[in-house]
């Protein structure tokens, strides 16, 4: 446990610092319970630019980064099949936060070329079968002096954001909406039989969906929330690279854009949320944040997408989520197969992860990985998606 | 060849001065032998320390030789023991680092009178041949106390001075000692001036004298 | 039993001078040991921190033409996917002088298992701190014994913000795990303090992330970057040898007094035998008193040598510092082990010194007075054990040089101080048996003069007393001398040396990126008589061939390009040439390497070897045509005439020493580099002032030997002091019977004089031959395995004498006190002690 600690400590609190925000400061937040990540959150959170209904979305401007906002992410999962028709699971995130406000930029004469205002952190996963292999990085920039070459960025149009080398970006010059149509995903990390990665092209066959009340996604009952626009109608076709060997692959892919200063509330201790491809076209999106509902429940909160994209915001009653079976992974137990039920949409799914290796073992770590959907009554499987689950 | 005259010494003590010896007079001629006799604690030892110039009297003379020591400094003194005294105490022992033949002959050297067939001569007739390589240590009292006797006489010093010679013997060696130093010493005509609480120690020797009170008196009995 | 003690006991009341000789000698010898292992301790402290930092464990990336790194390189290599992170370090002068390491970093691409970690504070993961330490105005960490330096204390430390030279320093935060005199930040905050801009040290990687290096760049692997715990060690176990020495003086003083003290209870403890106190008993309670008392001294020992190691930590951190680049800090950080060790061995050093004497009252039975008259044969028996045991000792010590003698050179470090060791103990054992034939041998002869004679007998006598303060005096002697003629003869040699390899009257460090305009600049000027251009790189020794025969390598060298023109070549100093100097200056010029003595006596170099070297363009192989001393460097070296690494290694540009014309301005010259160049006041020094540092550097590392040398003869000759008054009124009164039969005081007082005199003349002598021989154990094996060079092995006349000298001037100390003592009794007191007695 020390040893761990020791060769951990820097990135703990990296991860810290990004996920208290996002991702919910998974196992910090019982200790924390409005301590010092959530209160450094309510310190300096009236500096930055709150997400809520009032707020308008405008493309090609929302897909680059939103420096004004304290948090923010570009968050890829797919689920694919390689030439075997064997399904094979990635996901590419990229996450920003800001260490000052833009307009507080530091006051300082001369700025260094290393002064940073935002951080960046990146996350990679592959697995297929019972593999699981995840990676992370991260970054600093500076928006004056790194706006298109720092390390790490995001810039709309034509749209582009990367850390290091791993980069998910247009394809073509485009510069209009249509620069976020045809994306290509490239990733790797390791060296030699260890390298896994990802090369990707995708292509977007529906509209990009906003979340809630037009973008403006209720997080809390008190109606703290984020912005939240989805691209769910990814065509995925590439390579895949994972122990030391390269499939083609092709399927289908979900891109979740969310940003936002004060995502979280006290109390909240992490959230479990579905992305779900349907094999009839539909889409549905689905979280319950455990904390921060009516009386200190749950809140749910989910999208019912029809296959033209045409989104019908769920209300909390209109959406059950229910765990019904756990596995021990990396020792804690994480709900890996789920009721969930969609009264508005008459569906009534059952959601299970084939397999529960799907840890990310990273400075926060939290379980990601591949779904499948069956229909509760007939057990007929209706489609697949991907989970997130934190705090646990 | 030894003359005290109203010699005075007086120790301080912390409860004042304490006068061991009150005007002692005493003459000793060349070859005559004196027994001083007295009780523990009358001054005989300090006596024999004045006449040896380990020390010196606080008021009187002491003459050794016909020489007056308090004029002499100390390195003269130290001349005068080393040419003109044997001396027999029972404290003084032999130099634990030197042979017998060595011890023997130790001051005989240091007087620069050293004769080896005296010495040998000594060996001989203190019983101690055989035995010259020996170390004191290995030797009895009786062979120890003899040989501190041979020591004494091997530079023919004109006087002898012995305290208590035989105190640490038993009678029959005591006796043996005392008439081999006798013998020798009158061969030698050698004065001797022998400090003892013994009358029968005493008996043989010319004169007698009793020390009391820091003064001289004759002993009770006749002299012989 | 607090009766038993209290009686063992009373008999230093009555012979204070017997107990204070005991603590002293506990005392200095837990002192300087302590002392020492203090230093080191504090030392491995420092190395452990610094190696935790960034040293051994990533790999650095630097431009093969020396220029500085970018930020744009960085970014640069990061987007093309290779895991860089950029490194900025500095120095800046804190107020008291101290030069201040400043290391910034980037936390985000720093490889994660980097010690930098740990380095922080104990607080648990807290996103705050991290914006804290990435954002204005940002944290500067520090270790706790930094802070002097400072001029802050641990209390007002914490958020300080210091105002140095360069600028004010961001929040202070304590860092106990950094090494000392370092400061650690964001690279933000370092590259404003330094005023670096877009500039870096270097990157860095973690080991092994990169197969090659990037065009354009050399990479180092941290695996051959030798740590300062490695490059040190051979000087820490010379401190380590040097305290042992003082240990075992010390022990040899304390055995004399238990000894003395035992041999004058003997009577009380027969006296407590025959009252009923059992043998075991006894034993216990003087077991009892040793510890006692071995707690006592070990205590006071400790604080000594803390103060002592307080005393000369700054200088061994400047030895250290200029010698290895090692940092060590000035401020003492020592273990629990610490205390625990410097306790134990002064205990387990006092058990062993006071083995001996539990042994004999074990043995000791009721009814014995006579049979302690039996000393004499039982000192002869003792000489001859001695004597045996000296023989077995040197056996050893022949087996150890045999076994020595079949190594190569430059091994067996620890062996040749075992050899060295091996040498003292023998000169110890023998001293005594040597001394007692020689003393019944003079005795022989003075026969006719009877206080000679006396007086010989007597010593004879004292000897089983003195002895052991004799062999404690005669190991420091031994090796004080050996010592001070290696130093010396180090001096002399070092110093020729650098007069041979300093033959410029300018030297120029141009930065990298001017380096052609300024040496084009410096040919046409016509006061400069010749340019000597070097060129400095790494690389690694990958094979050495001999005879046709390969043995592959992996260790890293130094590569180091000088100009053979007519201005060095003349008194560059060579040890082994193929063909003559001649030849061999034409081989370097043709393109043939030299070697340092270090790397050739490291893997058995000679001329004709050939060298295969790892190069930009694969491997390089060079044949060696010439051995040339390097003293002061630490690591192997392959020299090149600078044109040849240029283009074989293309190894960065260094200094530029600069030949004047006959009558040449220096001072004109540097103006005129000054202003055309804009070059700072540190770029340009003279010979004078070369030399002068080189020389301060080397006077340096050798204050420590020279001091703990003299610290160890001074308590030898505390031994002797010690051992003599403790024995004062015993020699006095075996003086009185002389006294009596009328030999003169003064006579006495110079008979006394001239006894210990004569046995410490004596002693001088043997260790005369034994320091000579440790000197040549120092040169021959343990220098050249220490730190890889062979010194000619010189002797000092003038040394030998003062050896002497001092060993007479001891010992005459050590009697005059009680002599004149003796002068000062009056001869009543002399008779009443006998009467005591």
């Amino acid at each position: 446990m020390m040893a761990w600690r020791a060769r951990h400590g820097w990135r703990a609190r990296i991860g810290g610092a990004l996920l208290v925000l996002g991702l919910s400061g998974c196992g910090e937040a019982p200790d924390t319970g409005g301590g010092a990540g959530i209160a450094d959150l309510g310190e300096s959170a009236e500096d930055y630019r709150q997400a809520g209904p009032d707020q308008t979305l405008a493309f090609p401007e929302d897909h680059g980064a939103h420096p004004d906002y304290r948090i923010e992410w570009w968050y890829l999962t797919a689920n694919l099949e390689d030439e075997h028709g064997e399904p094979l699971g990635l996901q590419w995130t990229l996450f920003r936060r800001a260490l000052s406000p833009p307009q507080q930029a530091p006051a300082d004469e001369r700025p260094g070329p290393w002064l940073a205002d935002q951080l960046w952190m990146a996350h990679m996963a592959v697995s297929r079968g019972t593999t699981h292999r995840v990676a992370e990085r991260f970054a600093r920039s500076n928006p004056s002096a790194d706006a298109l070459d720092g390390q790490a960025g995001a810039v709309a149009a034509p749209f582009r954001a990367w850390l290091d080398d791993w980069r998910l970006e247009s394809r073509g010059n485009a510069s209009g909406v249509e620069s976020f149509e045809r994306l290509t995903l490239s990733a790797f990390d390791g060296e030699g039989d260890e390298r896994f990665g990802y090369r990707l092209e995708l292509t977007a066959e529906g509209p990009l969906v906003a979340h809630g009340d037009d973008g403006f996604s209720r997080k809390a009952a008190d109606g703290q929330g984020s912005m939240y626009v989805s691209q769910p109608f990814w065509r995925v076709e590439g390579e895949v690279t994972l122990d030391g060997e390269t499939h083609e692959v092709s399927g289908r892919g979900w891109l979740d854009r969310e940003w936002s200063s004060q995502l979280l509330g006290p109390g909240q201790a992490g959230w479990d949320w579905f992305s779900l491809h349907l094999d009839d076209g539909h889409k549905l999106m689905a979280f319950r944040l455990r904390g921060g509902g009516e009386a200190g429940g749950d809140y749910r909160s989910g999208t019912w997408i029809t296959p033209q994209g045409e989104p019908r915001p769920l209300a909390p009653d209109e959406l059950l989520l229910t765990p019904l079976a756990s596995s021990t992974v990396a020792g804690r137990e994480v709900p890996t197969r789920w009721r969930l039920e969609v009264p508005p949409a008459e569906l009534d799914l059952i959601v299970e992860a084939p397999h529960s290796e799907r840890w990310m073992d990273t400075s926060v770590p939290y379980w990601e990985g591949e779904v499948v959907v069956r229909d509760r009554d007939d057990d007929a499987p209706l489609g697949e998606g991907y989970l997130e689950m934190t705090g646990y | 060849m030894l003359e005290f005259r109203q010699v005075h010494k007086a120790y301080a003590t912390p409860q004042g001065p304490l006068e061991v010896l009150g005007g002692v007079d005493l003459t000793l001629a060349a070859g005559e032998s004196l027994a001083l006799m007295g009780e523990s604690g009358s001054g005989k030892s300090t006596l024999l320390h004045l006449a040896a110039g380990l020390d010196l009297p606080d008021a009187g003379e002491v003459r050794l030789a016909g020489r007056a020591i308090s004029g002499l400094a100390e390195p003269e003194r130290a001349r005068l023991r080393r040419e003109s005294l044997g001396l027999v105490f029972q404290q003084f022992h032999l130099v634990p680092s030197l042979t017998v033949r060595d011890n023997l002959r130790l001051q005989a050297r240091l007087a620069g009178r050293d004769d080896a067939a005296w010495s040998a001569e000594l060996v001989a007739r203190l019983g101690l041949a055989g035995m010259e390589r020996r170390y004191p240590e290995q030797l009895s009292g009786g062979q120890q106390q003899r040989l501190a006797i041979g020591r004494a006489l091997a530079p023919r010093p004109p006087l002898l001075l012995a305290d208590e010679p035989t105190g640490n013997l038993d009678e029959a060696s005591a006796d043996e000692v005392l008439a081999l130093l006798l013998e020798l010493v009158r061969e030698t005509r050698c004065a001797l001036l022998m400090v003892t609480h013994s009358p029968r120690v005493a008996a043989p020797l010319d004169r007698r004298l009793r020390l009391s009170r820091g003064r001289l008196t004759a002993p009770q009995e006749a002299p012989a | 039993m607090p009766t038993l003690l209290a009686t063992l006991l009373s008999h230093y009341r009555r012979h204070p001078g017997q107990l204070a000789m005991l603590l002293l000698g506990l005392w200095v010898a837990s002192a300087l040991w302590s002392g020492v292992q203090a230093i080191n301790a504090s030392a491995r402290d420092s190395y452990a921190r610094a190696e935790a930092l960034f040293t051994t464990d990533l790999d650095r990336l630097e431009r093969r033409d020396g220029t500085p790194l970018t930020r744009d390189d960085f970014l640069a290599l990061r987007r093309a996917g290779l895991p860089v992170s950029p490194l900025l370090e500095g120095e800046l002068e804190a107020p008291d002088g101290t030069r201040l390491t400043v290391i910034g970093i980037d936390p985000l691409t720093l490889p994660g298992d980097s010690a930098f970690a740990t380095a922080g504070s104990s607080s648990s993961s807290n996103p705050g701190e991290l914006t804290g330490f990435l954002t204005p105005p940002w944290q500067a960490r520090v270790a706790p014994d930094t802070l002097p330096a400072l001029g802050l204390d641990a209390g007002s430390s914490e958020d300080a913000t210091p105002r140095l030279a360069a600028g004010r320093l961001p929040p202070l935060t304590l860092a106990p795990a950094l090494p000392p005199q370092t400061l650690v930040m964001d690279i933000a905050a370092a590259a404003e303090l330094l005023d670096t801009g877009e500039r870096l040290s270097r990157l860095v990687t973690a080991p092994g992330a990169l197969d090659a290096p990037p065009p354009g760049l050399s990479l180092t692997r941290a695996a051959t970057l030798v740590s300062p715990g490695q490059l040190t060690q051979s000087f820490h176990l010379n401190l380590t040898a040097l305290a042992l020495l003082a240990l075992v003086v010390g022990l040899f003083i304390v055995q004399a007094a238990l000894g003395l003290a035992l041999e004058q209870r003997l009577g009380m403890l027969r006296t407590l035998r025959a009252l009923g106190v059992p043998g075991r008993a006894l034993v216990g309670g003087l077991a009892l008193e040793l510890l006692l008392l071995g707690s006592l001294g070990a205590l006071a020992g400790i604080a000594g040598g803390v103060w002592l190691a307080r005393a000369l930590l700054p200088d061994v951190a400047a030895t250290l510092g200029s010698l290895y680049g090692a940092g060590v800090g000035v401020e003492l950080r020592l273990p629990w082990h610490y205390w625990a060790g410097g306790l134990a061995v002064t205990l387990a050093g006092l058990l062993l010194a006071g083995a001996g004497v539990l042994w004999r009252a074990a043995r000791l039975t009721v009814l014995d007075l006579g049979r302690a008259q039996a000393w004499r044969a039982g000192y002869q028996r003792q000489l001859r054990r001695m004597a045996l045991a000296g023989g077995l000792v040197a056996i050893g010590g022949l087996a150890v040089w045999a076994w020595l003698w079949r190594q190569p050179a430059g091994e067996g470090l620890t062996a040749g101080f075992m050899l060295m060791g091996a040498l003292l103990l023998l000169g110890a054992l023998w001293l005594p048996p040597l001394l007692a034939a020689a003393l019944a041998g003079l005795a022989r002869l003075v026969r006719r003069r009877p206080l000679a004679q006396w007086a010989l007998a007597d010593l004879q006598l004292q000897l089983p007393r003195l002895s052991l303060a004799l062999m404690a005096l005669l190991i420091a002697l031994s090796a004080s001398l050996g010592v001070n003629s290696m130093v010396g003869g180090f001096r002399l040699t070092f110093l020729e040396w650098l007069d041979q390899r300093l033959v410029a009257d300018l030297y120029l460090d141009p930065p990298a990126e001017r380096f052609d305009a300024i040496h084009a600049w410096l040919g046409e000027r016509p006061e400069v008589a010749e340019r000597l251009a070097t060129r400095q790189g790494e690389t690694t020794l990958l094979a050495v061939v001999r005879d046709g025969e390969s043995r592959a390598r992996e260790r890293p060298v130094e590569l180091f390009g000088i100009t053979p023109g007519t201005h060095l070549t003349p008194s560059w100093p060579l040890l082994a040439t193929r063909e003559g100097r001649q030849a061999a200056w034409s081989a370097l010029e043709a393109g043939e390497a030299f070697v340092n003595e270090q790397l050739a006596i490291a893997e058995g170099l000679a001329p004709g070897d050939r060298l295969t070297l790892a190069a930009p363009d694969g491997r390089a192989i060079l044949e060696v045509a010439a051995v040339y001393p390097d003293y002061g460097n630490p690591r192997g070296e392959v020299l090149l005439a600078t044109p040849r690494l240029g283009e074989r290694f293309a190894a960065p540009p260094g200094s530029i020493g600069i030949v004047l014309a006959e009558g040449a301005d220096p001072a004109a010259l540097a103006e005129a580099l000054a202003v055309r160049f804009a070059l700072g006041r540190d770029a340009l020094r003279d010979q004078r002032q070369v030399k002068r540092v080189a020389t301060e550097i080397f006077e340096r590392t050798f204050t420590i030997t020279r001091a703990l040398n003299a610290l160890t003869l001074a308590v030898a000759a505390l031994a002797l002091l010690a051992s003599l008054l403790a024995q004062a009124r015993e020699r006095r009164r075996r003086l009185a019977p002389l006294w009596v039969l009328g030999v003169p005081r003064g006579r006495l007082v110079w008979v006394q004089l001239a006894q210990l005199g004569g046995a410490a003349l004596a002693t001088g002598l043997v260790a005369v031959p034994l320091g000579i021989a440790i000197t040549w154990g120092l040169v021959e094996v343990v220098n050249v395995a220490a730190f890889g060079w062979r010194l000619p092995l010189h002797l000092f006349p003038g040394e030998i004498a003062l050896t002497l000298a001092t060993a007479v001037a001891v010992a005459l100390l050590a009697a005059g006190l009680p002599a004149l003592r003796l002068w000062r009794t009056p001869p009543r007191a002399l008779l009443a002690e006998e009467a005591a007695a």
